[in-house]
């Protein structure tokens, strides 16, 4: 009989020690099943997105208030996500441009003959105003603006060729981002654009960074 | 005093498996502070699995014409919330405007979105799971047409 008193006593001090884990457990907020779980993904999660690529825009302005812009976006979550899109223009991933927004220039037409040209200036434009460059040189394809009044712009954009193949790889009046997007999470850290006038700063690029520094 | 302690553990037992299973999801934080006279101040901690049950209880009609015109972006949303947990730990947003500042960025598992003005701050902290659930909510509750 003493045993089992003893036994029955025994069984719940551990259940009430259990139960006393389980209180603090609660009383110190930690999610208990999905705390578990999240903190198996959390760690699949960080191991994973050590190889991600991550697209950065950095914009600063030094007029005015001073604004600056910050956005940084995973490109394989970027990519996810505009192809869940299906609204207005943009559908699975793919934008529809009509031809009067191209000034009726067949936009595909040019890039496939950039793509299959050798390395090189194609356009080279100077005026009073400004100084246009477009060439393709290691596989990117380079485009320079210099304005020379009001400002003093120079806009800079470097697109890798594969990028711009996959963009337009859809229908004739598509760019496809999503494979743009893809092709792009392939390449090595990149500089995509950069905009520099008397005020204001625009910097876009691509790394394995997941926060841009200043 | 044994029938006695065993009431009370099966009553502690009761509430603690109540407590865990509404705490699953973590805790949201919404904190609103309004600086101007009479201005309002909201501090919330919620267990964030009462957001989708929040959703659930808002009148169909109420919310069916919001619902129509979110129905095109709520499958973008989900895949966006679904992407979230891979980056637990992450800036998204970070925006400066004179003397306003906004961030969106991912901490601990939770989604924070913070506003601070001289005229108000607004913190949202928000697990992802339970986000994850609203937007299953909100989608099964999204009118056919």
């Amino acid at each position: 009989m003493m045993e089992r008193v003893r036994k029955t006593h025994r069984l719940s001090r551990s259940f009430m020690t259990a139960a006393l884990a389980l209180l603090f457990a609660v009383l110190l907020g930690v999610p208990l099943s999905g705390g578990a779980a999240y903190a198996a993904q959390s760690a699949s999660a960080s191991q994973e997105s050590k190889t991600d690529r991550w697209l950065h825009v950095r914009v600063d302005c030094t007029d005015g208030k001073g604004e600056k812009v910050r956005i940084n976006v995973p490109v394989e979550m970027a990519e996810k996500v505009l192809g869940a899109v299906n609204h207005d223009r943009l559908q699975g991933g793919r934008i529809r441009i009509h031809a009067a927004e191209v000034h009726g220039v067949d936009l595909r037409a040019i890039l496939d003959a950039v793509r299959t040209s050798k390395d090189g200036e194609f356009v080279t434009v100077q005026s009073r105003e400004d100084n246009v460059r477009v060439a393709k040189r290691s596989g990117f394809l380079l485009i320079n603006v210099d304005k020379k009044e009001a400002g003093r712009d120079h806009v800079e954009i470097r697109v890798p060729m594969k990028v711009v193949d996959a963009l337009v790889s859809a229908g004739k009046d598509e760019l496809d981002i999503v494979a743009a997007l893809r092709v792009l999470s392939r390449e090595g850290d990149t500089e995509l654009v950069s905009v520099k006038d008397d005020r204001n700063t625009v910097h876009v690029w691509l790394d394995a960074k997941s926060g841009s520094t200043d | 005093m044994l029938l006695l302690s065993k009431i009370a553990l099966g009553f502690g037992c009761t509430v603690l498996v109540a407590g865990g299973y509404v705490m699953r999801d973590g805790v949201m934080h919404i904190s609103v502070d309004e600086y101007r006279p009479g201005g309002d101040h909201v501090h919330l901690h919620l267990p964030a699995s009462l957001l989708p049950m929040i959703a659930h209880f808002v009148p169909q009609r109420d919310c069916a014409r919001a619902l129509r015109e979110a129905r095109d972006v709520l499958p973008a949303a989900k895949v966006a919330v679904l992407e979230l947990h891979k980056y637990p730990d992450a800036e998204f947003a970070d925006i400066w405007d004179g003397d306003e500042h906004a961030q969106i960025r991912t901490r601990g598992g939770k989604l924070q979105i913070d506003v601070e003005s001289p005229r108000e701050n607004v913190h949202l902290s928000l697990p992802v799971a339970a986000l994850r659930d609203f937007l299953d909510e909100l989608e099964s509750r999204a009118p056919d047409n």
